[in-house]
């Protein structure tokens, strides 16, 4: 290999076909003179600019687009030298950092020599001893390419905000199942928001078994096993389901406020007594129909139930897992997407109520297509107000454009699967910790189950990884009509 | 067939790079371009065109060329290749022999011997006297390998057509009379008749180039030069037509062995507009041998990279002293040209 030309951060290397790079690996350009040497990325491999290919292919094909039947006789076998050169391949090359005594820093300022540099390919394993990308709680995400593993630290998730993006069918869940169990074992409480049902079977093995995991799940499923009493909200939880959820009018709420504290008052604070309240209220009857709406609306969800003994199971199950770690899963799978809503508001207005009071210490919240229950103001509040608290939100989506700008500009660690698409990759490569010619040309052609990792969890040394398979029972799987008949 | 002047190019090629080991090379190289020896004489050109009518009857049609480059330059010498093509067309299937590349590398005190030795191992006792300078080498040994590959048609194909690039004239260096009539003798033994294309002339009727005499006649068509007298040595062994064999202003000097008869001339172009394709006038035959010779950069880059490899030739990019002097009016000297 040898140093061609940089421009900007980024280098371009002649590389010949006998030196096998691909996209994403590391080169070590070091220049012994200045006692240096650049850490660089591959992030395209294009064919160089040979003079005389052209001639060359076309000489080929000379017979109407058939190859020409001919003898060569080529007595000091120059045609593998012609191979070679045609061959040669120029590889395009962002520069990460500059190893100095054996200490990393960004710079770029300097230049290797062309003439005396030597370039190498730098392993992942060698990589990761540099950018110490260790620690004392460490996540296997799966193996690089050399077939090393690449071990990130579960405090680098820590405190942060991530997100895990790449198309249908790429692997976005069972790295978030990966990051669940791991971050468990380390005694973290996870809550999930399961759009598709997917994640119910993390405590079981892949045959239905039981398996170290069982007892730290929770799955709560609105409606069934998981239902709110009146008594046990806030005030300003439940407006908030009503005003954004079921979207109630500033003057209704104001009413409904007073209802509140009349039958708080009273201690009378049940589904049926709110209802009667409502009845007989000496208010405007347009407002009474409107909090009659919302009031059945409320009742219909069967989210709510005057029965405190049924109503305890969220925070139980969070206390338990503050205690040993856990996961609890809020399947919403079969909810509507009002239901949907008035749930995601009660879990998180919970949750901020219990960080609040130091009743939980933190919570690793994972939110599927967030887009789909997430109100608008949550976006900001989850990247400022809510981390103060402890919620460390990982955002899990296949529609990138769902998320918002600064959201991205904002995520510390972004787990990047394969898209095609021009527009999401436009969109992700917004994030302020990768640069968008990364994102662009590494993200397109991942394969399945493999993921670029951004951000703190490789010291931003973005990583290729084939994210390690697990033993879980899948769920939520995708219902196939033609199934059974091949 | 006598395969003594392949195997002398290839002994001597290995002979002579075996003298450049961790030589500098320069890259720097002007390219060699033939100047074709014309006879000059008033000569007349038959405004009357003879017509031409294609005729499909199945014939082979056998061309030749030959191509070399001068790679680079080392202390003693220069570094030069030679390659050349045999391209056939029977039953609408093209077929090709190529051989080489070979390199040389010639220097002051091996050029004579380089040159003898491949000459006496085709030649046999003709023509010795003329030794190439520096300059015309190159060409020189593709002229060599280019009789070699014209002898090996000449003895192999049966009732074809044979192209040549370039004039039937005899009496050069390059092409000794001798040799040149034992070539056509060979192929008209074996019914077969050479047709020699010349892609570039300067014969001239009244001031204008032959070619670009233009009649009102519809293609395709031949135009007889007559009159043609070159000065000894040089002798014609064909008879010069202008063809113009396809629709556009493309033409091309013709020689057509002068042993032939006329009748048999014009149905032997007439064959080849019948068998072979014609794209600008020109035989498609022809062109792709023209093609498979020729050297490109990326192949020279190829060598360049063979010799350094090989005999640890450290390539030097000899600074350009018409850009050193001229900036960008500079243009003398071009890098890896194609001959």
């Amino acid at each position: 290999m040898k140093l061609y030309r940089k421009e900007g951060n980024i280098v371009q290397i002649l590389s010949f076909p006998n030196e096998t790079v691909e996209k994403g690996d590391y080169l070590l350009v070091e220049d012994a003179e200045a006692g240096k040497a650049l850490i660089v990325q591959v992030i395209d491999v294009q064919f160089a600019n040979i003079p005389g290919v052209l001639e060359e292919l076309l000489r080929s094909l000379p017979d109407g687009g058939e190859l020409l039947q001919g003898e060569d006789f080529d007595p000091l076998e120059i045609a593998p030298h012609i191979t070679y050169i045609q061959d040669s391949r120029l590889l395009i090359c962002k520069i990460r950092a500059t190893v100095e005594n054996e200490n990393l820093s960004p710079s770029s300022s300097w230049l290797p020599s062309r003439s005396q540099s030597t370039i190498r390919k730098l392993t992942i394993s060698t990589l990761l001893k540099l950018a110490k990308v260790d620690g004392n709680l460490p996540i296997a995400l799966g193996g690089t390419k050399e077939s090393s593993l690449l071990t990130i630290d579960a405090s680098a998730l820590d405190g942060r905000l991530n997100i895990i993006t790449g198309k249908k069918e790429t692997g976005k869940s069972h790295l978030s199942k990966l990051l669940i169990l791991n971050l468990m074992q380390y005694k973290a409480t996870v809550v999930v928001f399961d759009l598709n049902g997917e994640y119910g079977g993390l405590g079981m093995t892949s045959d239905g078994k039981r398996n170290a995991h069982y007892n730290k799940i929770h799955v709560l499923i609105p409606s069934q096993n998981f239902k709110v009493a009146l008594k046990q909200l806030h005030l300003h939880v439940l407006l908030n389901i009503l005003i954004h959820a079921l979207h109630l009018p500033g003057t209704s709420a104001r009413e409904f406020r007073r209802i509140w504290q009349f039958l708080k008052e009273k201690d009378n604070l049940t589904l049926h007594e709110l209802g009667e309240a409502i009845r007989n209220w000496h208010c405007n009857q347009n407002v009474r129909d409107a909090l009659f709406s919302r009031y059945y609306a409320l009742v219909n969800s069967g989210f709510f139930t005057d029965n405190i003994a049924e109503a305890t199971l969220l925070e139980e199950c969070l206390f338990k897992a503050k205690e040993e770690g856990g996961t609890i899963i809020i399947n919403l799978r079969n909810t509507s997407p009002i239901d949907r809503q008035t749930v995601v508001e009660y879990v998180l207005g919970k949750l901020v109520e219990l960080l609040t009071s130091w009743k939980l210490k933190a919570v690793f919240l994972l939110a599927e297509e967030a887009h789909l229950y997430l109100r608008e103001t949550y976006w900001d509040d989850i990247v400022t107000r809510m981390r103060h608290f402890g919620i460390f939100t990982t955002f899990i989506t296949n529609q990138p454009d769902t998320i918002r700008e600064n959201i991205y500009r904002q995520a510390d660690n972004i787990f990047l699967f394969n898209f095609t698409n021009e527009h999401d990759l436009e969109v992700v490569s917004r994030a302020a910790r990768v640069d968008a010619e990364t994102v662009k040309s590494i993200a397109r052609d991942l394969p399945p189950h493999h993921c670029l990792a951004l951000g703190k969890v490789v010291k931003d040394f973005p990583m290729v990884v084939k994210v390690k398979a697990l033993d879980v029972k899948t769920m939520g799987e995708t219902r196939l009509f033609f199934k059974d008949m091949n | 067939m006598d395969t003594t002047l392949p195997q002398r190019f290839i002994e001597l090629s290995l002979h002579s790079l075996k003298h450049v080991q961790n030589q500098p090379l320069q890259l720097n190289q002007q390219t060699f371009q033939q100047n074709p020896i014309e006879p000059l004489n008033a000569l007349q050109l038959k405004l009357q065109p003879i017509p031409l009518k294609p005729k499909t009857e199945e014939t082979t049609i056998a061309a030749v060329d030959t191509s070399s480059i001068k790679i680079g330059e080392t202390n003693k010498g220069i570094i030069i290749a030679v390659r050349g093509a045999n391209v056939w067309k029977n039953k609408r299937n093209y077929g090709y022999l190529r051989l080489g590349p070979f390199i040389f590398h010639i220097t002051e005190e091996n050029l004579k011997e380089v040159y003898n030795t491949l000459q006496k191992a085709y030649f046999t006792e003709h023509n010795h006297q003329t030794s190439p300078n520096f300059m015309q080498i190159p060409m020189r040994i593709a002229s060599l390998l280019e009789r070699w590959l014209q002898t090996t048609l000449s003895k192999t194909i049966n009732n074809g057509l044979i192209l040549f690039d370039g004039s039937l004239t005899a009496g050069t260096a390059d092409a000794p009379t001798q040799h040149m009539k034992e070539i056509l003798g060979n192929a008209r033994g074996r019914n077969n008749v050479v047709l020699a294309f010349s892609k570039m002339t300067t014969l001239r009727f009244n001031g204008y180039i032959v070619t670009d005499v233009l009649l009102a006649h519809k293609p395709p068509y031949l135009l007889e030069i007559s009159n043609l007298k070159p000065k000894p040595p040089l002798i014609l062994l064909g008879d010069v037509y202008v063809a113009r064999l396809t629709n556009g202003n493309y033409a091309f000097r013709l020689d057509i062995d002068k042993e032939i008869s006329i009748e048999k001339r014009v149905e032997a172009v007439e064959k080849l507009l019948g068998n072979d394709l014609f794209f600008q006038s020109y035989p498609e035959t022809l062109r792709l041998a023209h093609i498979l010779c020729t050297f490109t950069a990326n192949e020279v880059i190829a060598m360049q990279h063979f010799i350094s490899q090989k005999y640890g030739l450290k390539i030097v990019n000899r600074p350009d002293m018409h850009r050193l002097l001229f900036g960008p009016f500079g243009k003398g000297e071009n890098r890896n040209e194609t001959v």
